[in-house]
């Protein structure tokens, strides 16, 4: 059984500039007695969310909706177990997989096969599953030969495809997914569909940020908006009002 | 079952560079290998005749020096990218961090098993005499092991915050190669003795070849690896434990 749950979840984190990032200058700052801190070691800490709460179960699907900047890959990352809070607890009960970033855990250089491995065994899968899996993902995915080439080769709808498909088919509890999923094209969306239906329908939760709403809708049956960090659950009614 | 995932993760993400190196090209990592042996032979006999020392001796101990250096100075090269370069796996999956140090550690000791028949092909070849105390390499390097395994670890952390720590360490790794015994062996060196032994890696190295060229390690060079060993895991999980949820932020 699925659970996800926060409870006054909030993440801060810091951003350097590229003097705070030097060793050099932070040295030049002890020595100096701190006199020119303001310009050796400026950090600005961002509130990305703020005492974030729900509860998410067995067959919730998300839509995360959102500003750029809102906080939304943010709160996927904190909901994957990447990001953790500074205060509030994450309860997280359940197998997660995410296709958050285009060619996260991919080596460029590897084949579209060999990628399909890597990935698998990164999501906890053993080389015979992955290897039992990878007929189903090729099929999936319908990139024919392409598996063969480099995946620097690969466009960003087809990396997406690939991505994808390792992710649901190590049959995960939890999927997280981020925009990056509207870079393929509408065949793809189609088949993704299918996927992640029969993926909410098997157990799971599956939480979805986009900007499109139109795709929110399709797959969702839950609906956050971020706003500066501040979480709130709205009606499918109030969507279109942004 | 989650250590069980780590160790497969570690040890396919190793074996998958090198099994890329072996695809690439017909000779594959053993280009490492000779190269190793091209730069120890040169090295080798043109430093004998200039130092007047008998090849038969010097030829192996610079030939166990050199492998010895490139696989310290290759852990602690990369060590400063750790996790930056890994940044596309530490920022989309939940794994535990230590994976990467060790992933790092076993690429290095699988380079390193590469270059060591070098080292006895030398041996042999000049009739070094070995004896059993050889054998004592063994725990030897795997002290060491333990001892790069904290370093990459701490260097990885500093590195992920600091960028130009990669700058600073490439910078100092020569100087340090010039204060460690890969070239001599200590006693060559009649005055600055006490300064090399104020580098660790001449002790990482120390402890590894002496058998290798037939003494027992002196007691105070095994002793410093265990004393490292000890203070240096110590320092690093404290570290490494306050600052492991920054790591995500920073990379």
């Amino acid at each position: 059984m699925a659970v996800l749950k926060f409870d006054n979840v909030t993440v801060q984190y810091p951003v350097y500039n590229s003097r705070s990032m030097s060793l050099r200058n932070q040295l030049v700052r002890i020595s100096t007695g701190g006199r020119i801190e303001g310009e050796a070691g400026h950090i600005q800490i961002v509130t990305a969310l703020n005492q974030v709460s729900f509860e998410l179960h067995d067959g919730d699907a998300v839509g995360l909706m959102g500003h750029n900047g809102a906080g939304k890959s943010t709160l996927l990352r904190t909901m994957a177990g990447v990001y953790h809070p500074v205060s509030g607890t994450v309860t997280r009960h359940g197998k997660v997989a995410t296709v958050l970033e285009l060619g996260a855990g991919m080596d460029p250089e590897l084949s579209g096969y060999e990628n399909i491995i890597r990935m698998g065994v990164l999501m906890g899968l053993s080389i015979p599953e992955i290897r039992g899996k990878t007929a189903e993902i090729e099929e999936f995915t319908q990139l024919g030969d392409f598996l063969q080439l480099p995946v620097r080769t690969y466009s960003s709808g087809m990396a997406t495809r690939l991505m994808f498909a390792v992710a649901t088919s190590t049959q995960p509890d939890i999927l997280l997914v981020d925009e990056i999923f509207g870079t393929g094209d509408a065949e793809f969306q189609v088949k993704a569909k299918e996927r992640m239906e029969s993926l909410i329908k098997s157990v799971g939760i599956f939480v979805f940020a986009s900007h499109n709403n139109a795709l929110i809708r399709q797959y969702c049956n839950r609906f956050f908006r971020l706003e500066h960090g501040q979480l709130v659950e709205i009606e499918p009614v109030d969507i279109e009002a942004k | 079952m989650q250590s069980l995932q780590c160790f497969r993760i570690v040890t396919f993400m190793a074996l998958s560079d090198v099994r890329a190196r072996y695809k690439r090209s017909v000779l594959g990592p053993l280009w490492l290998t000779l190269g190793t042996a091209g730069g120890s032979a040169g090295l080798g006999f043109i430093w004998s005749e200039l130092l007047h020392i008998e090849a038969a001796t010097f030829v192996p101990t610079l030939t166990a020096g050199l492998i010895l250096w490139q696989f310290i100075a290759g852990i602690i090269s990369e060590s400063t990218v750790l996790f930056n370069r890994q940044a596309s796996i530490i920022r989309n999956l939940n794994l535990p961090l230590a994976i990467h140090p060790m992933q790092l550690l076993l690429r290095h000791l699988i380079n390193f098993a590469h270059n060591a028949p070098v080292f006895f092909i030398v041996a042999i070849l000049l009739g070094l005499p070995m004896n059993t105390n050889a054998w004592l390499a063994l725990p030897g390097l795997f002290l060491v092991a333990l001892n790069l395994l904290w370093l990459a670890l701490l260097i990885g952390l500093l590195g992920a915050r600091f960028r130009d720590l990669e700058y600073l360490i490439a910078t100092i790794m020569p100087l340090l190669m010039f204060i460690s015994p890969v070239f001599y062996r200590p006693n060559y060196l009649p005055f600055s003795e006490q300064i090399m032994w104020f580098n660790p890696f001449s002790h990482f190295i120390e402890i590894v070849r002496s058998p290798l060229l037939g003494n027992p390690p002196p007691v105070f060079v095994v002793e410093t690896n265990l004393l490292m060993l000890a203070c240096g895991t110590l320092v690093t999980l404290c570290l490494f434990n306050s600052k492991r949820n920054r790591i995500a932020f920073w990379v």
